[in-house]
């Protein structure tokens, strides 16, 4: 039981991929346990099928709604069923995402030509940078780490759902989209909260292959981190438009 | 020069992380008092029973009338 309150009431991670129980693992053998190598292979897998998807996306923009809407139910599927099926349903989602954000990146570098590849290199170069740190111990995640983090994440998923909500009835919360001083903090901040959240699926990932999950949940290890990277992708890709619009 | 730049840090990025990501984390991450701890079940401190009432987890505590007071 930890000591804080809202871990035991509301989960223990800020990514809710992450709040499905691990199975006992003491019955699988040593080639039916999760290892890095496997989930990095399988990362490897969803972000070739994410670049495929968005080579679609990026030719035929109007798979953009279609692709954005399939890949988040694709998403919800693969969180609330069982991680042991994770494999079948994350390959589907990648790729269905790649072409939603193959479509945003056509209409964002219709507007600012080369703001495409920007967002893309940030985007990896930070996922690179925060392994590094991960992995040599600069970045330590702790119980309190992870709590201020899922608080965070969710203040900014209620933000976005209740600006989203009052869209329909004017002009909705304006400042967080605005290119003002307001706007590009507000998206630095939220660009900071998704790479933070990286720390946290590197740490699953790291903790899943030295207990011996079993092998699915490298499936599972690799959809989180794609769910993150692609939160952190289109938040760069928000503030480099609030930026360049300045 | 901005594509190309962007361009290589890509897969420059894309390489650490796959050369990276399959070695194991340091001693100085692993070894540690304050690590999340994943496989810990999630478990509510409140637990439905059948019938559908709450008990609340925690070691009962007795109020005398003095303590009240």
């Amino acid at each position: 039981m930890s000591k804080h309150s809202a871990l035991n009431t509301f989960g223990r991670s800020g990514n809710p991929a992450f709040t499905r129980n691990f199975e006992n693992t003491e019955s699988f053998s040593q080639t039916e346990r999760m290892t890095l190598d496997g989930a990095v292979n399988k990362t490897a897998i969803l972000l070739g099928l994410c670049f495929a998807g968005a080579f679609a996306g990026w030719n035929v923009p109007a798979l953009t709604i279609p692709g954005l809407i399939i890949g988040t139910i694709l998403a919800f599927v693969t969180i609330f069923r069982s991680p042991a099926k994770a494999g079948s349903t994350a390959p589907f989602y990648a790729a269905f995402e790649g072409m939603a954000l193959g479509g945003i990146t056509v209409f964002a570098e219709m507007q600012y030509p080369g703001i495409g590849i920007q967002a893309i290199g940030l985007t990896f170069g930070i996922l690179a940078s925060l392994l590094f740190c991960y992995k040599s111990g600069i970045i330590k995640p702790t119980e309190n780490f992870r709590l201020m983090l899922f608080s965070a994440t969710m203040g900014i998923f209620l933000l976005y759902l209740v600006s989203f909500i009052m869209s329909f009835f004017g002009p909705g919360i304006g400042f967080i989209h605005s290119n003002g001083i307001f706007g590009i903090g507000f998206s630095l901040f939220v660009v900071g909260i998704a790479a933070l959240n990286l720390v946290l699926d590197f740490d699953f990932i790291e903790d899943g292959a030295e207990k011996g999950l079993p092998k699915y949940m490298e499936w599972y290890g690799a959809f989180s981190l794609m769910v993150t990277l692609v939160w952190l992708y289109i938040e760069i890709l928000r503030l480099l438009m609030k930026l360049r619009s300045r | 020069m901005n594509s190309i730049f962007f361009g290589i840090l890509t897969i420059l990025s894309l390489f650490i992380f796959m050369k990276l990501g399959k070695i194991k984390a340091s001693k100085k991450q692993m070894n540690r008092d304050d690590r999340i701890n994943w496989s810990k079940r999630r478990k509510s401190s409140v637990q439905e029973s059948r019938d559908g009432s709450k008990i609340i987890e925690g070691s009962a505590e007795e109020i005398d009338d003095e303590t009240k007071q």
